[in-house]
């Protein structure tokens, strides 16, 4: 069992290999610049922030920004990496199974002794792999950003704000293979689960616009990401929402043995 | 026990036909040629007893096994080629053959370099590289690498040059004569007239006929066309049992004929036979013959 899912892990991570460029570096040199440029803007941002109204400040997580690490949060990290995270990780559990659909290639792996189940299990597993290395490498390219230009980025707060990225993208891989239990259409699983990852973008931020709206948050992982940077990881919800996102995957790979495989 | 076993096999989508009551038996070391055009229920078919999907009633045993509940006990000793093989545009076909090697847990590729070499197959080109003839090849030996017990083939050799067709009729012949089972869906009547034990034809999601080759052949119309030196007196052929189609042009009579030829041999010898034709009917004719029938029906 462990060398057929060693296996597909192994095949998944070099057919995607490029990914993990084409996604670490943009976001990793977007992130660097931002750390480079703050001990120039750093003035004129306080300043900057002071007039802005307090419900926007609440609303998209800007605090003080009188350092480099509550830059780094409200500029990449409460918003461009999670969502783009969120989105890499549901294309990259659909390229396993909606893709080699597609491809021709599930019929060809289903010829062989391998359970559909771990298909599923070695896709997500991949999925998790991949986004782990992209996150690592676009902190990697961060703290280089920072170490340059002397910003004085701490290591430790920056590695637990890209590592609490993690937990909530893999919830949308899980979304991904529920979605892949229902169609085999790349197009549709990507476009439903990046709805979904927007949609619960929204309703956090709608329930912390409007505090009557507060338990609309509930429904969205995003209530649960908070901002690592500054509080630490809660490990509750690190745990939490990885455990959430396994489970989808467990449902999504049962509709997914349930499910006809049509030509 | 049979390699495969259907009773009643039926797949619906819905409101759509899929198929409906396929019930036959393949035996170890037996071609099995599945015949039918576009649509008629082949590849699904196919993907039924490969557990892709799932029946709506009946049931499909391989080997004895349950194609639904052991399935993955019954891929471990088959090879398939898709209808539309595919991998992956990127990948060669040796990434490919390694991958299948870990998951059927063999050792090595098997007698995958030696399959290469017989049919001039790359495997170290990216399959999207390939024409659909040479992907085909790679297809056949990740279908066949590991000595599988059944072979499960959708229009196996589509996009083969007749050099390969050749070489992968020869192929088909020495895995049978090894005790393999082959399940061979075409369109290509001469192929399986030439390596097929058996054949089953499919019309409109159901099986209307399995029968041997030989027998299918035996019992068709042969066609005469007989030169008499007094055409006249042939009239009396028109009227036997089993005779349809007469007709006499420019002194030759031609007629069809069915079943016990006792009669009509006994009535020509009545004559001065000049010159004598009896022409068998091609696979085609035969096939064509079952869709004709069908259409009237």
């Amino acid at each position: 069992m462990s060398r057929q899912i060693g296996a597909l892990v192994a095949t998944h991570l070099y057919d995607r290999r490029r990914a993990l460029w084409a996604w670490g570096i943009p976001l990793g040199l977007m992130s660097a610049f931002i750390v480079a440029i703050f001990p120039s803007v750093e003035a004129s941002l306080s300043k900057a922030i002071q007039g802005y109204p307090q419900g926007l400040k609440e609303a998209f997580g800007i605090g003080e920004l009188s350092n480099v690490e509550q830059y780094l949060h409200a500029e990449m990290l409460s918003l461009i990496v999670p969502l783009a995270l969120g989105y890499l990780a549901v294309r990259a559990v659909a390229s396993g199974l909606t893709g080699a659909a597609e491809s021709g290639r599930l019929d060809v792996l289903l010829s062989a002794p391998v359970s559909r189940s771990r298909l599923v299990a070695a896709g997500f597993l991949a999925t998790a792999v991949e986004l782990a290395a992209v996150l690592l490498l676009t902190g990697a390219l961060t703290g280089l950003g920072s170490i340059l230009a002397g910003s004085g980025l701490a290591a430790g707060p920056a590695a637990a704000g890209f590592a609490n990225v993690w937990p909530l993208a893999l919830l949308f891989a899980g979304l991904g293979v529920i979605a892949a239990g229902f169609s085999l259409r790349t197009s549709v699983v990507t476009g439903s689960v990046a709805g979904v990852l927007v949609g619960m973008y929204v309703l956090d931020l709608v329930g912390r616009l409007d505090s009557g709206l507060d338990a609309v948050r509930y429904l969205s992982v995003f209530r649960y990401y908070g901002n690592a940077i500054e509080d630490g990881i809660e490990p509750l919800a690190f745990a939490g929402v990885t455990l959430v996102a396994c489970l989808l995957a467990a449902i999504g790979a049962w509709l997914f043995e349930r499910r006809d495989l049509a030509a | 026990m049979p390699a495969i076993e259907t009773e009643a096999l039926t797949k619906r989508y819905g409101r759509h036909r899929g198929i409906e009551g396929v019930s036959f038996a393949v035996q170890p070391g037996e071609v099995f040629g599945f015949l039918g055009p576009n649509g008629a229920g082949k590849t699904t078919t196919i993907r039924t007893l490969l557990d892709l999907i799932h029946p709506t009633a009946g049931a499909a045993r391989i080997f004895g096994l349950d194609s639904r509940r052991e399935s993955v006990a019954i891929r471990a000793r088959l090879g398939n080629l898709p209808g539309d093989f595919g991998f992956g545009r990127d990948t060669a076909g040796r990434q490919a053959l390694h991958l299948l090697a870990r998951l059927r847990g063999t050792e090595g590729i098997g007698r995958a370099e030696e399959l290469a070499t017989r049919f001039r197959a790359d495997l170290d080109r990216p399959l999207g590289q390939l024409s659909r003839g040479n992907r085909q090849k790679v297809g056949l030996i990740l279908a066949t690498f590991h000595r599988p017990e059944l072979l499960i083939l959708d229009e196996p050799t589509s996009g083969l040059d007749p050099l390969m067709q050749e070489e992968f009729l020869a192929l088909v012949a020495e895995e049978r004569d090894c005790g393999c089972a082959v399940f061979l869906s075409s369109h290509e009547l001469d192929e399986v007239q030439r390596v097929c034990d058996r054949v089953g034809i499919v019309r409109g999601g159901r099986l209307i006929a399995v029968e041997r080759i030989a027998d299918l052949l035996g019992k068709a119309r042969r066609r005469f066309t007989v030169e008499l030196a007094d055409p006249a007196g042939a009239e009396r052929l028109r009227s036997l049992p089993g005779v349809a189609d007469f007709a006499v042009v420019d002194g030759r009579v031609s007629f069809s004929a069915a079943g016990d030829l006792d009669a009509v041999v006994r009535e020509l010898a009545g004559h001065h036979v000049v010159d004598l034709e009896a022409t068998h009917p091609s696979l085609e004719e035969v096939f064509l013959g079952y869709y004709d029938e069908g259409e009237g029906a």
